[in-house]
């Protein structure tokens, strides 16, 4: 078995020569390794935000400040063949574009929008927080009709999320979401 | 006689052919090594120390993945959709969405019938009330502080947008306006922090 060989030991002393006690030390480990196994979570939770933009201020404590005229893209889902991308400050519609709704399949019961995608990270470009030192991002409003089913919804917020851009935050710089996603349930 | 002498070689009794060297050591233990031993010793020392280092490799792998919160508690009923873009997880009020029932952390706050059967966005009495409790709850604990109003709603991928809603807007009127919806994680995309 192991042991630590420390030399000495000589002349009448006692011996400094000592046994690692290897047996308990693997039942220990085993018995680390079985807790770890069955404690371990396999499965990842995660979560993807979004504001809600419901009638009437949702913090009573507070005075509803009055909204910057800041562009905003709103993304229409309503349509049963193709999604709206429209562009507006306040009310003023600025630009309008229509990408076909195809779902792209992945796996069994899971889907994408890619073209969704692609399309809201070209559109990125456009907004007005693009600056690495704006702490602020673009907003991305949401509309969709009530029978809509929940993947769709999360599927279509994933797409918003999609593009990224730096933000630089005392020299430090990394990839944040370039929209806020903001759920209209009007 | 030389003929006799050349057959008597042959009147020898038939032995198993073995080692013929070195056999004349007259010490036997001398003779026994130098010639190879008596046999394979079927003794084995187990490869310890390898077998160690790959267990010390599971525990630091296990150590590094294990998650001292536990797994969050998602009814067996409920598939979650799947996202790439997402965030870890946070701690706020989980308002779950089961069948017709709605729980917040686990306690019953009402049905989606009544917005099912009217087929029209509702505030939700029950849920409002638990989650302006639950606010209000927050605020004398931490005097002083910012409500941060995050909830965590936790649905199945095939309630209609209509119940989503509803439920999106009375916790925004109690005072959630951050409202995150809890997926699962598809992998293919960088987890936000």
């Amino acid at each position: 078995m192991a042991g630590i060989s420390v030399g000495g030991g000589h002349g009448g002393k006692r011996a400094v020569n000592q046994e690692i006690p290897l047996i308990p030390f693997i039942d220990f480990l085993l018995c680390l390794v079985s807790f770890l196994l069955i404690t371990a979570v396999w499965t990842q939770m995660s979560r993807i935000n979004a504001d809600a933009k419901v009638p009437g201020p949702p913090d009573p404590d507070r005075e509803i400040e009055e909204p910057k005229k800041d562009k905003t893209l709103h993304v229409e889902m309503r349509g049963e063949t193709e999604f709206e991308l429209v562009w507006k400050e306040g009310n003023t519609v600025i630009d309008t574009i229509n990408v076909p709704r195809k779902a792209v399949p992945l796996g069994s019961d899971d889907f994408s929008y890619p073209d969704l995608a692609t399309k809201i990270t070209e559109q990125a470009a456009q907004g007005s927080h693009r600056d690495p030192t704006d702490l602020k991002r673009d907003q991305a409003v949401l509309h969709t009709d009530n029978t809509t089913k929940f993947e769709e919804i999360i599927a279509v917020i994933d797409a918003i999320y999609a593009p990224q851009r730096a933000l630089r935050i005392g020299g430090v710089e990394e990839q944040i979401p370039a929209f806020n996603v903001t759920f209209s349930v009007n | 006689m030389s003929s006799g002498k050349a057959l008597s070689r042959f009147h020898q009794p038939i032995v198993v052919p073995g080692r013929r060297l070195l056999k004349g050591v007259p010490l036997k233990f001398v003779a026994k090594k130098v010639a190879g031993g008596g046999g394979k010793s079927l003794n084995h020392d187990i490869p310890l120390i390898p077998f160690i280092d790959f267990l010390l490799c599971i525990v630091l792998f296990l150590l590094a993945s294990f998650s001292a919160s536990g797994e969050l508690p998602v009814d067996k009923d409920v598939k979650l959709p799947l996202a790439d873009n997402v965030e870890d997880m946070t701690s706020a009020p989980m308002v779950a969405i089961t069948g017709n029932t709605i729980l917040v952390d686990g306690i019953p706050a009402g049905s989606t019938r009544a917005v099912k059967e009217a087929n029209r966005m509702q505030k939700l009495d029950e849920l409002f009330n638990l989650l302006k409790s639950k606010r209000e709850l927050y605020k004398q604990i931490n005097p002083g502080k910012d409500f941060p109003g995050v909830a965590v709603l936790q649905v199945d991928r095939q309630v209609e947008a209509l119940v989503v809603k509803s439920v999106f807007q009375t916790a925004a009127l109690a005072g959630y306006p951050n409202i995150s919806f809890m997926v699962q994680n598809r992998g293919g995309g960088k987890k936000k922090t």
